[in-house]
């Protein structure tokens, strides 16, 4: 699926007739869709990310079983309308398409959660999104290996890290949630999920 | 530049959406001051891509990808713009809470110093304030019985630990006493996220307390 290339030999990423695009843009093909999503209103493109998405953004839905079987499918309606609507705003330089569908999905989970607890407040989670900037391109070069190299590395993460991992990012729980949970203290589930994300981001760093 | 900021695991809490509203609005706004914390946070919802993409994908039929196609024409949904005309220079978050300047909120008088205004984010458990302190002036040395998220938005103010500036965040957990004064040259605002009230500890201001119930919603 990912076509793995650093920036590179992304320079010369046209000579395999996917890509005639600047240095340093990504080039996996998921990021290509959103390209062609938000530039001209592609449905074929959004067809096949609808395809390839829906599946998973349905099981993070379902993740810790939060919600029923008829609100994930409400939730992939909601995330996928979004992503139709805000594929133009996508920086394929800036962030994996990956991460930007989690960040969408995460919105709508936490303003769903919200509804159905009759939660009243004046601010939606896109509120909470910053306008994007200009960063610096090292900056940016940076983040893309990132993701790539998070990928890589979560399957090295130990079992208790990565299934503490899992429960703060794919169910939303809080560290003291996880913690009721997996009957553990406090203080172990911090420590857990910093060392994890030490060990992803160090090697970020590298 | 900010030089103080939100501890990881907040910062983890909030990317992943565990945060109650109340302190998410307060880590957001931060973010809006701090590009160093944005960096950190983009890199953290990078993990959150990737656990997403090594989910095992559940079966979604085809009638949901029909009804999303149905809705491809709709309208987008109506986006909040910016205000203008507001004189806070604040994050749009907080400018939409705020909905005007600094002068047209209601300001609650508690000491010769210090003004509160309550803000409403519909956070059941968490009081979101702002707190106005004059310049060179003192908030009464006081505890938290829980804890207290604390954003500089305009001026400065000094405490037994340091000294901060616009962009500046803090968080204190339970018993720590403190006693603020505001730099001088600019009145002080502050974002206050809190879950349980502010308690003042000298004799002579102790009758205030009352007057500080938490105001969550």
């Amino acid at each position: 699926m990912a076509n793995k290339k650093d920036a590179s030999t992304a320079r010369g990423a046209s000579s395999n007739g996917r890509w005639n695009v600047p240095t340093g843009r990504r080039t996996d093909e998921w990021s290509e869709a959103l390209v062609l999503i938000g530039e001209s209103q592609d449905r074929g493109a959004f067809t096949r990310f609808f395809r390839h998405f829906a599946p998973l953004i349905k099981a993070f839905a379902l993740s810790g079983s939060s919600l029923s079987a008829s609100h994930a499918d409400e939730l992939v309606q909601e995330v996928m309308l979004k992503v139709w609507q805000k594929a133009g705003g996508f920086n394929p330089e800036k962030a994996a398409a990956s991460t930007w569908v989690y960040t969408i999905a995460r919105n709508c989970r936490t303003d769903m959660f919200r509804r159905l607890q009759k939660f009243d407040t004046p601010l939606a989670s896109d509120d909470f999104e910053l306008e994007s900037e200009q960063e610096e391109s090292f900056v940016l070069l940076h983040s893309r290996r990132g993701a790539e190299r998070v990928r890589e590395l979560m399957s090295d993460l130990p079992p208790d890290q990565a299934q503490i991992l899992a429960k703060v990012y794919m169910e939303g729980k809080s560290h003291s949630e996880a913690a009721a949970e997996l009957d553990l203290p406090l203080g172990t589930v911090k420590s857990r999920v910093r060392l994890a994300i030490q060990k992803l981001q160090g090697l970020m760093e590298a | 530049m900010a030089h103080h900021h939100p501890p990881m695991d907040l910062l983890i809490e909030y990317t992943t959406g565990a945060l109650p509203v109340a302190q998410s609005a307060c880590v957001a706004a931060h973010l809006s001051y701090c590009q160093q914390c944005r960096q950190l946070v983009e890199r953290l919802e990078d993990v959150g891509g990737a656990h997403l993409e090594r989910l095992d994908p559940q079966p979604v039929g085809q009638s949901v990808l029909e009804l999303v196609m149905a809705r491809l024409d709709d309208p987008e949904p109506l986006r909040y713009a910016p205000n203008e005309a507001s004189d806070t220079q604040l994050p749009g978050l907080l400018d939409r809470l705020i909905n005007g300047d600094y002068a047209d909120l209601v300001w609650k008088r508690v000491t010769q110093s210090l003004s509160i205004s309550y803000l409403k984010t519909g956070d059941p458990n968490h009081e979101f304030a702002l707190y106005r302190i004059a310049e060179g002036g003192r908030i009464p040395e006081h505890t938290h019985s829980g804890s207290e998220m604390t954003l500089v938005l305009r001026g400065g103010f000094a405490d037994e630990s340091g000294e901060y500036h616009p962009g500046d965040f803090l968080v204190r957990e339970g018993w720590d006493k403190h006693t603020p004064v505001a730099l001088e040259g600019e009145e002080c605002i502050c974002l206050a996220v809190l879950d349980a009230p502010l308690r003042f500890t000298r004799l002579r201001h102790r009758w205030l307390n009352p007057l500080l119930k938490l105001r969550a919603g």
